[in-house]
């Protein structure tokens, strides 16, 4: 009988979260409205928000948001940002908010009439400021087309259209160009291996694995089971990756040395070649305009012979 | 009647009795042949194969080293290889398999040493501290960025870790020692509150460093994915050493835990005897702990396994539960290593999934049993 409790809460224990995962929605459109009256929006999970007017006083979760409400000029809307937001430099001016968890009390103080998150942030507080009268907008990038769709939302929420189109548009023509290089039939997919953290990689669906590939990259962690995943050291000797990016961020302890002395990485193709390179944390891991940046230094890196 | 009664119950008391000494011989000669066995098994477990579901080509297929090349690349530094065969049984899986072994072993003996020391089935390797010291340690290095400071950045959580640990124990011993006396109880709830007071400083380090999960995490769920050959010398010597030391003393143990004033009356010396095992348990596990963070239940669970199994007896009971504790890791590493490859999964979690539910199913057995 026991056996057969435990059997059942675990089961659905497990069932919930795995239901709980599949059903995180896509992105869809924007609906496009005019300025000066109410319109509704629809968020990366499917949310409809019903916005009076045009916010002014705009609270930023996350960093990417951030860099996002930034690069489309609403930068002075911004009244409140979360702990990690460190750019663009005007970020350091604006009142900071806490991470995960948000600060509630401070954010209820600042009067916002918005609240822009991503997935990061606990649904929780979000819902708990929403009854407080604050309404909430969820961006949940996982590809780099996702980033230029939010770039184009970020734009009609705060009522900069045009720049925002006009960044959208920049940064696609950017992306292209790299993959008109990238892409083409007879450049060749060296396989790549990107760790965020020793043996911390990007698997399936994450923004790391959508680069590689635009790159011209072939991820070896394409097949793993998660996004974000930490996989076994000879999974890596096994793959022989041709090129190893690692990110380089405030704590990182990484180096090329370091890799190169793991036990049993010595004959890796990537380290017998030298093909060991580094990339800012921040640019790979934050699904804002920088991604754009992430994505030139990755194909620089995985094809030296197409960027000179 | 009575008389024969008393007779025939003897009688089968007697035969009861050497059957149980006949499985308890049988268990304890099994052991080392069933640790032999899962060792040279696992070393053909893994990511890559033979055993293993291999690593996935750009066409999709599954690529497994096959066992012949398997044992062509155990036997040869060189060969005719789609990658370097050899570095994946020499610098990744035997001393991994053999680290495992090893911190298997450090974390059931001293389990089974701790639990005769304090006389409390609640006891485990690290009731003292040990685990507590060695993750404030760790994190410590993570925070403040020690492993990037000096060119032998990767000993650095190992070495805080270790250090830690024994500043920890150091503490708790000495908060449960009045005159050279040492108070079990006062040690216990000393080791608890210490314990919960370092865990709070971990958390608080983290949250205030905002250190991300994936660093730590390696720690707090106990990961055998750092294994080295210096980390299997140094764990091999501590472990060599003190499972030594321990086993010597086991006739002792046994004195202790018909209470300290008989154990006295016995021959035995309590206080050097409990000092004596807290500081080779502590030395013990800390060395282990500091290469693979905290795996949990081993060092609870074997002992009271093996004690199902061949009785309380510690010159049967050590032995059994130190090759126990080497096999159970050894495999639940196996698992470790393998069920959501190419991901990694802490091996603590398998310890923690499987020793649970099948310790609570030995223990209501072994309850219904003697209830009949």
């Amino acid at each position: 009988m026991i056996w057969l409790v435990l059997g059942v809460t675990v089961s659905a224990l497990l069932a919930f979260t795995v239901g709980y995962y599949a059903g995180i929605s896509s992105v869809e459109e924007p609906l496009p409205t005019e300025e000066d009256e109410s319109f509704t929006i629809v968020d990366d999970y499917g949310r409809s928000i019903t916005l009076e007017k045009i916010p002014q006083r705009i609270v930023s979760s996350a960093p990417s948001p951030t860099e996002i409400l930034f690069a489309v000029g609403a930068g002075n809307q911004l009244v409140g940002v979360d702990d990690y937001s460190d750019y663009p430099a005007a970020t350091a001016n604006i009142t900071k908010v806490g991470s995960y968890p948000l600060n509630v009390e401070t954010i209820i103080a600042l009067a916002p009439d918005l609240i822009v998150g991503s997935d990061l942030v606990p649904r929780v507080q979000l819902e708990q400021l929403e009854d407080e009268g604050i309404p909430y907008v969820l961006f949940a990038d996982r590809t780099l087309e996702d980033v230029l769709k939010t770039i184009r939302l970020a734009g009609i929420i705060t009522g900069h259209v045009e720049q925002a189109n006009s960044v959208a548009e920049n940064l696609s023509l950017r992306v292209d160009a790299v993959k008109m290089k990238t892409l083409a039939e007879n450049v060749s997919k060296p396989k790549v291996y990107v760790e965020y953290y020793e043996l911390w990689t990007y698997g399936p669906g994450s923004f790391g694995d959508d680069l590689i590939a635009l790159a011209g990259g072939t991820n070896i962690a394409h097949n793993a089971s998660s996004e974000y995943p930490n996989v076994e050291s000879e999974f890596v000797i096994a793959q022989d990756p041709e090129v190893i990016v690692y990110t380089v961020g405030v704590m990182s302890t990484t180096t090329a040395d370091s890799i190169a002395a793991r036990p049993g990485w010595d004959n890796i193709s990537a380290v017998e070649n030298d093909m060991i390179y580094s990339i800012d944390d921040n640019l790979m891991s934050r699904y804002g305009p920088r991604i754009v940046d992430a994505l030139e230094q990755l194909a620089a890196i995985i094809h030296p012979e197409l960027f000179s | 009647m009575d008389h024969l009664a008393a007779q025939k119950d003897s009688e089968t008391t007697s035969e009861e009795y050497l059957r149980v000494l006949r499985r308890r011989t049988l268990i304890l000669s099994a052991l080392p042949f069933a640790l032999l066995i899962s060792a040279f098994l696992a070393v053909f477990i893994g990511t890559a194969g033979p055993l293993g579901p291999g690593v996935i080509d750009q066409e999709g297929h599954h690529e497994r080293i096959s066992f012949g090349d398997a044992i062509d690349a155990i036997l040869n530094a060189h060969g005719d290889w789609p990658y370097d065969y050899h570095a994946v049984f020499w610098d990744v899986r035997i001393p991994r398999v053999l680290l495992a072994g090893l911190v298997g072993a450090a974390l059931a003996c001293s389990g089974t040493a701790m639990q005769a020391v304090f006389r409390n089935p609640m006891a485990d390797p690290f009731i003292v501290g040990v685990s507590s010291g060695a993750s404030l340690g760790a994190v410590v290095v993570e925070v403040t960025g020690l492993g990037a400071l000096v060119a032998i950045g990767t000993i650095m959580s190992p070495v805080f870790a270790f250090i830690t640990a024994l500043v920890t124990v150091l503490v708790v011993y000495s908060l449960g020692t009045v005159r050279g006396r040492v108070y079990v109880d006062t040690l216990l709830l000393s080791g608890v509150a210490v314990a919960a007071f370092l865990s709070a400083l971990v958390s608080f380090l983290i949250y205030f460093a905002h250190l991300e999960y994936h660093r730590i995490i390696f720690w707090l769920l106990g990961s055998l994915a750092q294994a080295t050959w210096p980390a299997v010398a140094t764990v091999a010597l501590a472990v060599g050493v003190g499972s030594m030391l321990i086993f010597l003393f086991s006739r002792d143990l046994n004195a202790l835990l018909l209470g300290e004033e008989t154990a006295h009356n016995l021959g035995a010396d309590p206080e050097f005897l409990k000092t004596l095992m807290l500081v080779v348990a502590a030395v013990m596990t800390s060395a282990a702990v500091a290469f693979t963070g905290v795996i949990g239940f081993i060092g609870l669970i074997i002992p009271h396994m093996m004690r199902i199994a061949v009785g309380a007896d510690h010159r049967i009971l050590l032995p059994s539960a130190t090759l126990a504790g080497a096999t159970f890791l050894i495999l639940a590493d196996s698992v470790a290593r393998t069920v959501i490859s190419p991901n990694a999964l802490p091996v603590g979690i398998i310890t923690a999934l499987s020793g649970g539910p099948f310790f609570l199913y030995l223990l209501r057995r072994s309850r219904t049993e003697s209830e009949r």
